[in-house]
């Protein structure tokens, strides 16, 4: 009987030509998250028309020099999607908008520091990945994006063709790893940039395929989703791996996805009446404090927010409606929130609950995206 | 906007700032991309809004 042969990042088994690492592996092969975009928490399954950049679905930022351009929904259009897929980004351009040089349109994914060190990049070692993905556009020609690092003064600029209309195509790109610049190391800040363009003015495309000292978002010539109304532009199956050649896409359970995302933004809120998400004391009669153990521990303190107040619970006897709420303290584990209450039957050390009574539902949201 | 937050037992200042759009509490964290924000519209000239005090 063989036995398989340990390297430095490859695995060899007893099956010849068959390895497991460098590109192979099944852990961590994919550098993205969410690159199937199966997870939703932002806006769920409604379409969205963005009017300022920002985070719309599960570590994707939608970037756009103006507003309500394109508008953005999981399984937009409801085609059928590739083998192997249940769920991908849809992209529809709302105008015949004409770019301007400095303008930009597209989304990004910002991959954490910690997953992206060992690419080595910045260093003579710098190791070759793989970006590959499904594609379904009703346009046909070159498109384009890029990654960038964190300082975005390093770039390589990628095209790929479309060359049938509203048919999903298997895109792979080689990218020789940057062996210049400044790249974050293992850190909880921003590794790099991974740019999808819907259409990126001049001064900002660059000639795709190699490497550049400046801030290039996509590649010359790209063609412009949103310069053409009504223009649909699908994605999903996203993957950045180490190699020089695209394997199968890592599909991770939902719940092992859904941890990833929460590590950045987490959307919890109540479901039924009763339902109770903090527990808590009372301050006085108008302030009542919990604590808020997130799911996950996030990648840095979080912002917190209740954009639905619920209702507050004293003591197992009756419910009263805060009228605001105030953090008093968040870290990457938990936060402390008071709600604050015009009135009620509260004293002083009471027992709460912070829930939904009836229709008020109770929502918290916690971000820490990069 | 932004409006400081203050420790309703101590009086002191929390180092928190909350949004005042929707209320929602940033730390002072560099890390943390709401606070780098506070701290551009800081740079620009803004001043938030002090905290309410604190009654017993």
């Amino acid at each position: 009987m063989s036995y398989g042969q340990v390297n430095a990042d490859v695995i060899g088994t007893s099956v010849a030509g068959s390895n497991l690492g460098a590109g192979n592996a099944s852990i961590m092969k994919n550098r993205l998250i969410n690159g199937d975009f199966k997870i939703s928490q932002y806006n769920g399954t409604s379409s969205v028309t963005p009017t300022s950049s920002g985070y719309q679905i599960d570590r994707w930022n939608f970037q756009l020099s103006q507003s309500s351009k394109y508008s953005l929904q999981q399984n937009a259009g409801s085609v059928t999607p590739p083998v192997g897929f249940a769920n991908y980004l849809g992209i529809t351009s709302l105008s015949a908008y004409t770019v301007g040089a400095s303008e930009q349109f597209g989304v990004f994914q910002a991959i954490e520091g910690f997953n992206t060190a060992d690419l080595g990049w910045g260093t003579a070692n710098a190791k070759t990945v793989t970006l590959s993905f499904q594609v379904y556009s009703s346009l046909t020609g070159t498109f384009g994006g890029s990654i960038r690092n964190s300082g975005t003064s390093r770039s390589y600029p990628f095209s790929y063709s479309i060359s049938v209309a509203n048919t999903w195509t298997s895109i792979s790109i080689t990218i020789a790893g940057d062996t210049s610049g400044t790249w974050v190391g293992a850190t909880n800040g921003i590794g790099l940039y991974l740019t999808f363009g819907f259409g990126v003015g001049s001064t900002l495309s660059g000639t795709a395929g190699s490497w550049s000292g400046n801030n290039y978002i996509s590649a010359t010539g790209a063609t412009s989703v949103v310069g053409t109304n009504g223009a649909t532009f699908y994605i999903t199956g996203v993957q950045l791996e180490v190699g020089s050649s695209a394997t199968g896409f890592e599909y991770r359970q939902y719940g092992q996805e859904l941890a990833l995302c929460q590590r950045y933004y987490q959307y919890i809120q109540t479901s039924a009446s009763n339902d109770r998400l903090m527990v808590g004391n009372s301050y006085n009669s108008t302030i009542t404090t919990f604590i808020y153990s997130y799911k996950v521990t996030m990648r840095s303190a979080p912002t917190v927010a209740v954009p639905n107040l619920g209702a507050v619970l004293n003591e197992n006897v009756a419910w009263y409606i805060p009228t605001s709420y105030t953090v008093s303290a968040t870290n990457v584990n938990n936060a402390i929130i008071a709600a604050n209450l015009s009135s009620s039957g509260f004293g002083t050390n009471n027992f709460a609950w912070w829930g939904q009574t009836g229709s008020s539902v109770l929502t918290v949201t916690v971000s820490a995206e990069l | 906007m932004y409006k400081q937050i203050k420790d309703k037992l101590t009086g002191d200042l929390l180092p928190i700032i909350q949004r005042v759009s929707d209320g929602a509490g940033i730390p002072f964290d560099p890390d943390n991309t709401d606070y780098q924000a506070f701290l551009l519209w800081k740079s620009e000239g803004n001043t938030p809004q002090p905290a309410d005090e604190v009654t017993q």
